[in-house]
């Protein structure tokens, strides 16, 4: 699979203390044309550098919101990951995805910082993702085997994964009876 | 006398349940900031219904002087009547208030129309902010980071708990030109804040008088779970009431009655279960997390709505019913230690308390 697009977006360009959630709608509108300008399977990077203050109001208007969008497939196979720098300016963002029953991967700590979900995400799918990221890309088959889980309870992890965009399908082998796909990791 | 949390419910049962018209608060020794903003409203709720109070104001000259810096005074005489009169009182010109401000003037004795009591020398030692009117959404930012300035620069806090603060600060500011005239039919919800530092912890108190959260929560419950403060004269529903005879009207009234949703419902729905009137799940549970964060820093927090008042500390809490009053109306009490305050090179109390007895004061009357 080819390596997908990624375009950084720095959201403190809308101000160091972001709070309101009229602020939200008008960094929303910014996220969201950066994700349409994006090839169909490219990735938005929005990195929370230099912020000072995330309230839960914004993060949910600005970042909330186009996670649902996402999940509604609207936006195709693009996904959006967030970098930042401290682990407690993305509390609130956080609860609000919670509250959303949504996720998003957050490097945290830098460029060698390290992945962790944010939002909700049942511990299962955790182990899930967290097994798939250090692979890479995996089937369904490979990723029961590992997780010593039948392939039907597998399958339904991996489905939900690629619906909160947390991972990537690829259809291969499509003229066997049931198209077959293998899932890649989306972060490094 | 101490205004505090506790005993403003005295003045406002006086004022709100038995129309007391004139106001004594002549002994009155100290002031908590929760109770200021409410003494704030309540004065102007009353001149707004027709019927001003007549206030005796404090006559110790350090309350006196510490509702000057808070910019109680000046809140208080502004916008009551209407903005041009605010315009007004902006420019210098003397505002009629029913007596109030002209005996709040006298009381505060250096008080003066366009004084800088932002100014350090005028500000009380414990005056973290002054009382601060919030209207507008676009303003909320700028608000938050002139409380943020002045709590830095008074003490250098730990970065976590102050970025928490500021979350909080944002999402109760925000509140006010969210919700407070939701209905549209509020002529002046006004959205006030302010913060005080008593010494042993950091007071944010936020008031409005606008719909409340019952009315809020109405909104979105629909017809069965709305409240509705009685018919509103002239409207088509109180004709109709008028028309009907007595016991149709007042099977009409016990219907209307039984629609509403009560004060201490709507509280405990929005502090204790995150309801928001919104649909969307990304609102609402904005109290819910700050009542839990404030409480897991055994903070103390005061939530007053309509006829319902939630008072939690580390001694334990509850709902109580109090005299009911328009709109929300919270208080939030941080123990300094959440800030990393008062814990310098000299152990518990720090510097402060030792170094400048003056730097930690409260407000409380020690001449009388």
């Amino acid at each position: 699979m080819k390596a997908m697009k990624k375009t950084t977006l720095e959201i403190s360009q809308f101000g160091r203390r972001l709070g309101t959630r009229l602020e939200g709608e008008t960094a929303r509108r910014v996220l969201l044309a950066a994700l349409d300008n994006l090839p169909p399977d490219g990735q938005l990077v929005l990195s929370l550098r230099g912020l000072d203050v995330l309230s839960g109001s914004f993060a949910d208007e600005a970042i909330g919101k186009i996670c649902q969008l996402l999940t509604s497939g609207i936006h195709g196979d693009r996904t959006l990951v967030v970098a930042s720098p401290s682990a407690d300016l993305v509390e609130d963002l956080s609860d609000k995805l919670a509250q959303r029953k949504l996720a998003l991967l957050c490097r945290v700590g830098g460029t060698k910082g390290t992945w962790r979900v944010l939002g909700c995400l049942a511990r299962p799918l955790v182990d899930t993702l967290e097994l798939l990221n250090e692979r890479k890309s995996a089937t369904t088959k490979e990723l029961a085997e590992a997780l010593d889980i039948p392939p039907n309870a597998c399958h339904n992890r991996i489905r939900r994964l690629v619906r909160l965009r947390l991972v990537r399908e690829e259809k291969i082998n499509v003229a066997a009876p049931n198209t077959q796909y293998r899932f890649h990791a989306i972060v490094e | 006398m101490r205004l505090t949390s506790e005993t403003i419910e005295d003045v406002l049962d006086l004022v709100l349940v038995e129309a007391e018209r004139s106001l004594d608060l002549s002994d009155v020794r100290s002031i908590d900031v929760y109770a200021l903003l409410l003494l704030d409203l309540v004065v102007r709720h009353a001149r707004e219904s027709g019927a001003p109070l007549r206030v005796t104001w404090p006559e110790s000259p350090s309350v006196c002087r510490w509702m000057t810096a808070m910019r109680f005074f000046v809140d208080v005489k502004t916008g009551l009547a209407s903005r041009p009169v605010e315009r007004n009182a902006a420019q210098g010109t003397r505002v009629e208030s029913g007596g109030a401000a002209n005996a709040s003037e006298r009381a505060a004795g250096s008080f003066a129309l366009g004084a800088d009591v932002s100014a350090p020398s005028a500000l009380g030692a414990s005056t973290l902010a002054p009382i601060v009117s919030i209207e507008r959404e676009d303003e909320v930012s700028r608000l938050v980071g002139a409380f943020d300035e002045r709590l830095s620069a008074r003490y250098p806090i730990d970065k976590s708990p102050r970025r928490r603060f500021l979350r909080i600060l944002l999402e109760l500011f925000q509140n006010i030109p969210q919700h407070a005239n939701a209905t549209g039919d509020v002529l002046d919800p006004h959205g006030i804040a302010a913060m005080h530092d008593d010494g042993h912890s950091v007071t944010l108190a936020i008031a409005d008088k606008g719909i409340g959260l019952a009315r809020s929560l109405g909104l979105r419950l629909g017809l069965r779970l709305r409240l509705r403060p009685g018919p509103r004269p002239g409207s088509s529903e109180q004709a109709s009431l008028a028309q009907a005879d007595p016991e149709q009207a007042s099977l009409a009234q016990a219907s209307l009655e039984q629609s509403r949703l009560s004060d201490t419902d709507a509280l405990r729905a929005v502090v204790f279960d995150g309801r928001s009137r919104f649909r969307d799940p990304g609102r609402g549970h904005e109290l819910e997390r700050i009542f839990r964060l404030v409480r897991s820093w055994e903070g103390t927090v005061v939530v007053r709505s309509g006829s319902a008042l939630l008072f939690q500390s580390e001694a334990g809490g509850d709902v109580v019913d109090v005299a009911p009053f328009p709109g929300v109306q919270i208080a939030l009490s941080i123990p300094r230690a959440v800030f990393g305050i008062g814990e310098g090179p000299f152990g518990e109390g720090g510097v402060e308390s030792r170094g400048d007895p003056g730097f930690n004061e409260g407000n409380e009357e020690n001449d009388a």
